[in-house]
């Protein structure tokens, strides 16, 4: 046991390395995500902040709460593009054929799938959403004791584990459809506005969709609305939200590791 | 020769209209960015039927709606086409052919255009008809000054576009810088939250860039915040712009084809 996991630590730093020295190849390529990433988030913010002092607070969130909830999701959104982006690419890995070579590997295949690409230019996407909520932190007057930091670290993980469950299951369908590429635009985008905005400014049925059927609103908006001590927000769940976001996470991450086996055994080469 | 580009503008249309798939994930796509933008702007108005800025909730769905159909039809596939053809070394062969490279590519965009009319507006117009009604414009003229003006519009993002696409010729590897580009142009052209609700400093120095003159002034004269008088100027500075920005697009091809470099073989 110890030295399989030890094996799976080597290979994970190889992968990694390569990983990097890719990304390093074309320096304009580094300097323009650099340039973008922080541009897209911060306006995001910015205009938020515009509607905010030109209206009202949205459904009672003001400006300081909106940018903590905006920065809780943009930091799981930057976790997650570091470790799990190979998940957006798994209908090219079947059309090109490159997902046989870890079918021939004796690894386990969802393991080689995201540490073959660890994405370290996602930390990019880290960077504005680190700031943008230490700023919201800042405004809400958040206490960072060790109880509050654990929940958070939780939380976080949580959130993460969610969106990877959700990109698992979407690239599970290109065992069968061979492509989903479109898909993965859409999805992002659903929770691009499902994380950084309140889903409580939504109608009814969203909030239903967004708490029950796909759980994106454990990711940022029930904990948030925890920490921010907001209590008439969409639905009174019976457990403390940022203790149920790991939990709901690693059900939902468990969930689609089984919908991925279950689309694997579906899987033909599409390679010659 | 007009005849090649309609050829042109044919097969990329035939193309697009071939992949349903894709067509139906993008429709959905811009429903959500919709859908939530609207709800957004409704949390925003808080039920009230205040006026801000002489805006009423409807304008702004109206605005909103129109804004997210123009985005899927002013298609500028410039900047990736030549950054991916000069990787790929196949630009060589488009200098083969007898009619002007950028003029080509104009085509293939305008077919891409023209196939975002039939899949993607029709539906998001039927979608947005059915959630939130018929975005109708204020007035007959204004929907008759939308038109031109749109025109005009797309002339500025495409020769924009262009110009990035240029610089590849120069770098090899041009990476997102359309990207960046796109993301500058989104919130400064007043496409997600018009610039007349922005601090009068950023509206006073948005005056002097092309963006405000690329989604604002179209959305603006279709809901009827630009009377017909202001209309008419704000689309003689569009042309002003299309103008200076086509002499700088030739400037710079002139200079650009010399430096070619062909990769691959």
């Amino acid at each position: 046991m110890g030295s399989s996991i030890r094996h799976y630590f080597s290979v994970a730093a190889c992968f990694a390395r390569l990983a990097i020295q890719r990304q390093l190849e074309y320096p304009l390529f580094l300097f323009s995500w650099l340039l973008m990433i922080p541009i897209q988030y911060f306006s995001g913010i910015w205009m938020l902040k515009i509607i905010v002092d030109r209206f009202q607070p949205l459904n009672g969130w003001d400006f300081p709460e909106l940018t903590f909830l905006y920065g809780l999701g943009l930091i799981s959104h930057g976790i997650f593009v570091v470790f799990f982006i190979n998940t957006w690419h798994i209908d090219r890995m079947v059309i090109e054929g490159a997902f046989d070579r870890l079918l021939l590997r004796p690894m386990n295949v969802f393991f080689q799938l995201v540490a073959s690409y660890i994405n370290f230019i996602g930390l990019i996407d880290c960077i504005p959403g680190i700031i943008i909520f230490i700023y919201g932190c800042q405004l809400v007057g958040f206490e960072w004791t060790l109880l509050n930091i654990i929940k958070l670290l939780l939380v976080l993980l949580g959130g993460v584990m969610i969106r990877a469950a959700l990109f698992i299951s979407l690239g599970t369908i290109a065992f069968w459809t061979k492509r989903n590429a479109s898909m993965v635009g859409f999805t992002l985008s659903m929770l691009e506005r499902g994380t950084m905005y309140p889903i409580s400014i939504y109608p009814y049925a969203i909030q239903v969709l967004f708490t029950f059927i796909l759980p994106i609103g454990f990711i940022s908006f029930y904990p948030a609305a925890e920490f921010l001590n907001k209590s008439s927000e969409a639905f009174q769940l019976p457990l403390s939200f940022a203790l149920a976001t790991p939990v709901i996470g690693f059900a939902c991450f468990f969930l689609s590791q089984w919908i991925f086996r279950f689309g694997m055994k579906s899987y033909e080469s599409a390679g010659s | 020769m007009l005849q090649a580009y309609w050829y042109m503008t044919k097969m990329r249309l035939l193309t697009s209209l071939a992949y349903r798939f894709e067509v139906f994930a993008s429709v959905g796509t811009n429903l959500i960015l919709m859908l939530a933008s609207v709800f957004l702007w409704k949390a925003a108005y808080g039920g009230g039927t205040q006026q801000i800025n002489a805006l009423s909730l409807q304008d702004l769905t109206t605005y909103t709606v129109l804004s997210i159909m123009l985005a899927s039809v002013f298609v500028c596939g410039v900047q990736d086409t030549i950054y991916y053809k000069i990787r790929e070394g196949q630009i060589v062969t488009d200098f083969y052919r007898p009619i002007p490279l950028l003029a080509c590519y104009l085509a293939d965009d305008l077919g891409g255009m023209l196939s975002a009319m039939i899949n993607k507006v029709i539906p998001l117009f039927v979608f947005a008809a059915l959630f939130f009604g018929v975005p109708w414009p204020a007035s007959l003229a204004g929907f008759l000054l939308f038109i031109p003006s749109c025109l005009l519009s797309y002339a500025i993002l495409w020769l924009l576009s262009a110009l990035i696409g240029l610089i590849a010729f120069w770098v090899m590897e041009l990476g997102n810088m359309g990207m960046v580009k796109d993301s500058i142009v989104r919130v400064l052209s007043g496409s997600i939250v018009p610039l007349w609700f922005f601090p009068e400093s950023v509206q006073t120095v948005s005056k002097f860039l092309p963006f405000q003159y690329t989604y604002q002034t179209p959305l603006g004269i279709y809901i009827g915040n630009i009377g017909i008088q202001d209309a008419l100027a704000a689309m003689g500075v569009q042309f002003i712009w299309v103008a200076l920005l086509f002499i700088l697009l030739a400037a710079c091809w002139k200079r650009t084809k010399s430096k070619t470099l062909i990769q691959g073989g």
